[in-house]
């Protein structure tokens, strides 16, 4: 926050393994001056969706900050904030602003956005950067892009031609965005920081169980970006 | 070996496709009469191909002798007005290989085929699988993607591109996973290695596969609503993908109630268009549910036409 020193809006992400951590995160996350936080289905337990719903209510209530709601199902084993469960939060909660929405699938997506929006028509609907172009039709406003600490200038034309509406001009973007993710989505994040290394921005090593990203796989991470044209077209060092 | 000589990149752009049900007697027979009006009711209609039979015109009901008569029926009815797309699976590779042979021998325009059923093959064996079918004619190949029907058979981008190299005349996927990793992979790398390598969505969630590529639509709400279907399909390929939603919704609404060849029958009939009901062990709704699927469709089909 101090950093950032309110020359953009921040959220928090304050999923954690245990509740109890997220709530006293949420806590911290207001008192620091946050925008608003991000908050991932809780994770292991494989929750019912009452479950989930009781969550979120409680989440919801112990802050006054705008939260996002972050839905994974395909990376929590079916973990799912359905379009029906959505409305119901809506509809009780004011501070439920919108959703990271990472089921990847036309129907599901389709029906959160159907029910969500008209509930709440400024509802955000946000995807990952690799996903932004099938999401925006169905109305998508956005996308978290770790990609973005790579090559923040294809992010943004993505970003940009998908508002427009310029859809060929968006399609080859996203494809070109698709050999990127590609690479970094092989052991993310170490891939990504393994590419962060060649753009002349490095973060250091992943901690475990995750891997590092070798010198061998840095190599080859250099090579794909050189053909892709990254080297070039992005941004180098700080 | 091959009859026929495989030729580079054969060429079919599919459009939208109209999938018809298969109508049936009150002794469970195929009913031709029935079968000759729909089909004109599909040309009629905004078919721009037909594909046959597929899953919802229970091509799993139907032996492999009434499956060769019904698709030489449809290709004698058609009389090349539109091109037929012939469905060729089974849970052999030999037998839906012979089934694809015949469909070439009596004049489809391509070949659509799904997994191997029943057996869950991994990745190899379903290459093997799409291989046997797609190396036996020369006319374009498609793979039918239905994750949710053919649970534990899993078609991944890796496998499409390894397929590309196997087989000259592979050129698409109809795709019902609506999977936007798949398809947006499957679309950067294939176009790669073939340019006019198709992706077809392969239910009526066309906005999403549109924005990522898709230039086809196998649609079996077509038989319903063909209106509706045409005018989503039409918005998409102008990429006016915004436009389309409204569309897009309504179809999704409509897909909802018609999801199984029971009910998407008993909508047909109400839509003046009688062809039976399906086979067992598909059943269809009785009475009360009958009703109650007309009173929640009345609202939804008012724009759309009654009768063949």
């Amino acid at each position: 926050m101090k950093v950032v020193a309110g020359r953009v809006p921040v959220t928090i992400h304050v999923s954690a393994l245990a509740v109890e951590d997220t709530m006293a995160l949420g806590q911290h996350a207001q008192k620091i001056g946050a925008d608003g936080i991000l908050a991932i289905t809780p994770y292991f337990w494989t929750p019912t969706r009452e479950a989930i719903h009781d969550y979120f209510i409680r989440l919801c209530t112990s802050i006054e900050l705008p939260v996002l709601s972050y839905n994974s199902p395909s990376y929590l084993a079916g973990v799912e904030i359905t379009g029906d469960l959505m409305s119901r939060l809506i509809e009780r909660l004011p501070n439920f602003v919108g959703v990271k929405e990472a089921s990847f699938n036309s129907e599901k997506f389709l029906e959160i956005s159907r029910v969500a929006l008209s509930l709440r028509p400024n509802f955000a609907l946000l995807t990952g950067v690799e996903f932004l172009l099938p999401s925006v039709p169905l109305g998508g406003v956005g996308s978290y892009s770790a990609a973005g600490s790579v090559c923040p200038n294809l992010c943004a034309a993505l970003f940009e031609a998908c508002m427009a509406g310029e859809w060929p001009r968006a399609r080859d973007l996203q494809y070109k965005m698709t050999r990127l993710w590609h690479l970094f989505k092989d052991q993310y994040p170490s891939s990504l920081k393994g590419g962060m290394v060649i753009m002349g921005r490095p973060v250091g090593p992943t901690r475990p169980p995750l891997p590092t990203a070798t010198k061998e796989r840095q190599a080859f991470i250099e090579k794909e970006l050189a053909d892709m044209g990254v080297l070039e077209s992005e941004p180098h060092g700080w | 070996m091959s009859v026929f000589e495989p030729v580079l990149e054969p060429v079919l752009e599919p459009g939208l496709v109209h999938t018809p049900v298969t109508p049936f007697t009150r002794d469970n027979r195929i009913d031709y009469d029935t079968f000759a009006k729909l089909i004109e009711f599909h040309i009629r209609s905004g078919a721009d191909c037909l594909a046959l039979p597929m899953h919802i015109g229970e091509s799993v009901s139907l032996t492999d002798e009434e499956q060769r008569a019904l698709l030489a029926f449809a290709i004698k009815q058609v009389n090349g007005r539109k091109p037929v797309i012939a469905h060729a699976s089974d849970a052999g590779s030999a037998i839906a290989a012979e089934r694809a042979r015949h469909a070439q021998g009596i004049g489809v325009a391509a070949i659509v085929a799904t997994t191997p059923y029943y057996w869950t093959p991994p990745p190899h064996m379903i290459i093997e699988h799409f291989a046997a079918i797609g190396s036996v004619v020369s006319i374009p190949f498609f793979v039918y993607n239905s994750p949710e029907e053919m649970p534990g058979s899993k078609v991944t981008a890796e496998l499409c591109l390894k397929l590309i190299d196997r087989l000259p005349n592979f050129a698409g996927v109809v795709d019902l996973s609506l999977d936007w990793q798949f398809m947006i992979e499957l679309l950067t790398y294939a176009k790669r290695k073939r340019p006019g390598f198709a992706l077809i969505a392969g239910t009526e969630h066309m906005v999403s596969a549109a924005a990522t590529g898709a230039t086809g639509l196998f649609s079996p709400l077509a038989g319903v609503a063909p209106k509706l279907v045409r005018k989503l399909y039409d918005s998409c390929r102008k990429d006016q993908l915004v436009e389309a939603r409204g569309a897009q919704e309504a179809v999704a609404a409509l897909r909802q109630q018609l999801k199984s060849s029971g009910n998407l029958k008993a909508a047909q009939r109400m839509m003046g268009r009688d062809c039976g009901v399906p086979r067992p062990p598909l059943q269809a709704p009785d009475a009360e549910a009958a009703r109650a699927l007309a009173a929640t469709l009345e609202p939804m089909l008012r724009d759309e036409s009654r009768g063949f």
